[in-house]
């Protein structure tokens, strides 16, 4: 199965191509990144039917040799590095399908493309990599495309802003990554996951590089999975093109922390401590996101703020000490997901808005779209039979039964009828309600005129109509299925593999508040709007506090003004008086005053020098003489 | 009274201390090339000097004539060039006068 590395290079090569030959290809080049990674689909069937037969396995070639440590370079093969290729490289070409009208006389179209493929390529080669310092190359490869992508239109200020955002809050937390994989490299001396994961399990690490390298590990995963407090790249990445926020938001970006937790979870199994600060970290993230999503206006903010609250329901699982849990939830999320933004991409295709205040009805002008998102909307939401549904209550369930604490259970459920909330006002704001109407200037006289839509070409909904059934049936894996013992065990490869199971309490208990509240939810909005103004009037703090984010974007400005900025203000000073005048204007100088000094020596008579010569020949001659 | 080396030597220092008086206190550019003729020529006396009377077997000595025939030869050819420069010179400023020629001072 050593062809399975031609999953993240035939993307990578497309890339290449694109960008050297891309004008003189068809399409700029977007059919041979669709084909590159329709390719790596392909490969993505036949490694999995070749595992099912054999088993996993893992394939690596050597790198580089350097004081005695050989580094190489591979592929692993195994349920839960297939099940990552699988996603990324179905929703990636989806989402390429559906770029290609919505990007299409896009100025640049072929880089467009170019920079989707790269960012594949490198997450497939994240996902697939058998050592954690090839990991963390393809790690950053996916850093920065995301960084291309989210700043694809750079001339917008905003665009940006964001970008840098995005790269630079992401950075900090692979600070921590690296550091972590080093400290666990110069314990165990290799970067082998199966020879770390064994060297943990003898014991032979130490009580306190385990803490801080799963701790410094998981910053990283926590600033790519968008967890508090790295959170604030992901609601301004929507900057970028729609379906570049759909595919960082469902598959290759933001699920990257909560793979890499997953994977390298026996090394957190051994370490209950992290367990606690992941599960605190998540439950914090799943609740703070989902209540902030109630208040947004712009569509996909609200969408994005649904994705930090299901990555924190994700860490959450992780946290409560089940990866397969996390994974289930992360592919029904990452089909959900992906069919939500297109659908938001759609939407704003087809109306030109951005903001849900200015829309409504739109269930009849955009049918496709709105069945799509519907489904989308509430499977993430938990309503059963959906996909959603099953993952949400498998995290439940393991938070309830599992090492946690009570409280946490409480905070989760608070969050699932948070999110059912701002699920049920995204669905009734866009598509039922009045027909929407915006102010616009109408022959020098402010008018509210209808806002015009139409649905969107098959090329676009085409995609969402598949993602959308996948996204739906998801739950289907979750359960028993003759050989296969259902997902969760399957993909940890653990040999107590079992089925879905359900705590009946508790799955009615959350399944009643998700579809409760968001009947009232939408009975609310539908028969009282004053009603929903009047609630929040009531609260005029919470409104402000949702509405600003928790102030998190003004306590980093504060701290990047305050503190960044005074002390880059002290080492500008030091560079510049002390550094540049003294260090290297000194010598400088220095030299300029000797050499003007000196240069009365130079009398130009001949003679002067020739007198210079002899003496100098006679010191030589008696020195000699002399010894 | 025999010759021996020590004379070759003190007739050799004068000529060279002449010499090196000569290029050091003469003003005039020709008068200095003389100078270094003498320098050149004190050279050759101490080298014949030696030739003739050192303490060595005969195919160690030649090589004392073998350098004297070369630095007649260098000094030859350095006199040439350098009377053709002191005559450029001469033409273009109207002096030989080493004192006035001073343009590559600081």
């Amino acid at each position: 199965m050593e062809y399975a590395f031609l999953a993240p290079a035939i993307p990578a090569g497309a890339f290449v191509v694109i960008l050297l030959f891309g004008r003189w290809l068809p399409g700029k080049g977007a059919y041979l990144s669709i084909g590159a990674i329709a390719a790596s689909l392909v490969v993505f069937f036949v490694a999995l039917i070749d595992m099912n037969d054999s088993g996993p396995e893992v394939f690596s070639i050597d790198w580089f040799e350097v004081a005695g440590s050989t580094f190489t370079w591979g592929v692993s093969v195994s349920p839960i590095s297939l099940t990552m290729v699988g996603i990324v490289s179905f929703v990636s070409l989806m989402i390429q399908v559906y770029s290609l009208k919505y990007m299409e006389g896009d100025d640049r179209f072929g880089w467009y493309f170019a920079v989707h493929s790269l960012f594949a390529a490198a997450m497939l080669a994240l996902v697939l990599a058998d050592n954690l310092l090839f990991l963390y190359v393809a790690w950053e490869g996916v850093g920065l495309g995301s960084y291309l992508l989210i700043g694809f239109w750079w001339e917008r200020r905003s665009a940006a802003e964001a970008a840098k955002k995005a790269f630079i809050t992401t950075r900090i937390g692979d600070v921590g990554l690296l550091i972590g994989i080093i400290l666990l490299f110069r314990e165990t001396g290799s970067f082998e996951m199966s020879a770390i994961f064994d060297a943990v399990e003898a014991g032979e690490v130490s009580k306190t590089v385990l803490n801080w390298s799963t701790f410094l590990i998981f910053l990283g995963a926590a600033g790519k999975s968008a967890q508090v407090p790295f959170h604030v790249w992901l609601p301004d990445a929507m900057e970028g093109p729609t379906p570049v926020s759909a595919l960082i938001h469902a598959a290759t970006m933001v699920a990257a922390g909560v793979f890499l937790i997953a994977v390298l979870f026996p090394i957190y199994e051994a370490t209950p401590f992290m367990l606690d600060i992941i599960a605190g970290v998540g439950a914090t993230t799943a609740l703070g996101a989902a209540m902030v999503a109630i208040v947004m206006t712009d569509m996909k903010r609200i969408l994005a703020y649904s994705t930090v609250s299901h990555l924190g329901f994700m860490m959450l699982a992780l946290g409560a000490g089940e990866p397969g849990i996390a994974m289930l939830h992360l592919l029904a999320h990452a089909f959900a997901k992906a069919v939500l933004f297109l659908g938001a991409g759609s939407v704003n295709h087809g109306t030109h808005q951005t903001d849900v205040r200015n829309m409504g009805g739109l269930l009849r002008k955009m049918p496709i779209t709105a069945v799509t998102f519907i489904i989308a909307a509430i499977s993430l939401a938990g309503v059963p039979p959906l996909g959603g549904f099953f993952s949400k209550d498998e995290i439940l369930r393991a938070v309830s039964e599992g090492r946690l604490n009570e409280a946490y259970l409480v905070i989760a459920l608070i969050a699932v009828v948070a999110s059912a909330i701002y699920t049920a006002r995204i669905i009734y704001k866009v598509f039922f309600g009045k027909d929407a109407t915006v102010e616009t200037v109408v022959r020098g006289k402010k008018r509210r005129v209808a806002v015009e839509a139409h649905e969107s070409p098959l090329a676009m909904t085409a995609p969402m109509v598949l993602l959308a059934i996948l996204g739906a049936v998801t739950g289907a894996i979750a359960f028993e299925w003759g050989d296969f013992g259902g997902f969760t065990g399957w993909i940890v490869q653990s040999h107590e593999a079992h089925g879905i199971e359900f705590t009946a309490w508790l799955t009615v208990v959350s399944a009643v508040l998700a579809i409760g509240s968001m009947v009232v939810v939408v009975r609310m909005l539908k028969s009282s709007p004053g009603r929903v103004v009047a609630l929040r009037r009531q609260f005029p703090l919470a409104q402000r506090v949702l509405e600003r984010k928790f102030y998190f974007d003004e306590l980093y400005q504060w701290g990047i003004d305050r503190l960044v900025l005074a002390l880059a203000g002290l080492v500008g000073w030091f560079d510049r008086r002390v550094v540049n005048d003294e260090g290297v204007d000194g010598p400088a100088k220095a030299t300029g005053w000797w050499a003007n000094e000196l240069r009365f020596l130079q009398t130009g008579l001949f003679y002067n020098y020739a007198a210079a010569m002899a003496i100098g020949a006679i010191v030589a001659a008696v020195v000699w003489w002399a010894q | 009274m025999d010759l021996e080396l020590l004379h070759f030597q003190i007739l050799s220092a004068a000529l060279f201390s002449i010499g090196l008086y000569g290029v050091l206190a003469r003003r005039s550019a020709v008068l200095i090339l003389v100078s270094i003729e003498l320098l050149l020529n004190a050279v050759n006396v101490n080298l014949i000097g030696q030739a003739a009377l050192v303490d060595r077997p005969p195919d160690e000595r030649v090589f004392g004539q073998v350098l004297a025939i070369f630095i007649i030869t260098i000094s030859a050819a350095e006199i040439g060039l350098a009377m053709a420069i002191v005559l450029r010179l001469f033409r273009n400023r109207g002096t030989a006068n080493t004192d006035e020629l001073d343009t590559m001072k600081w």
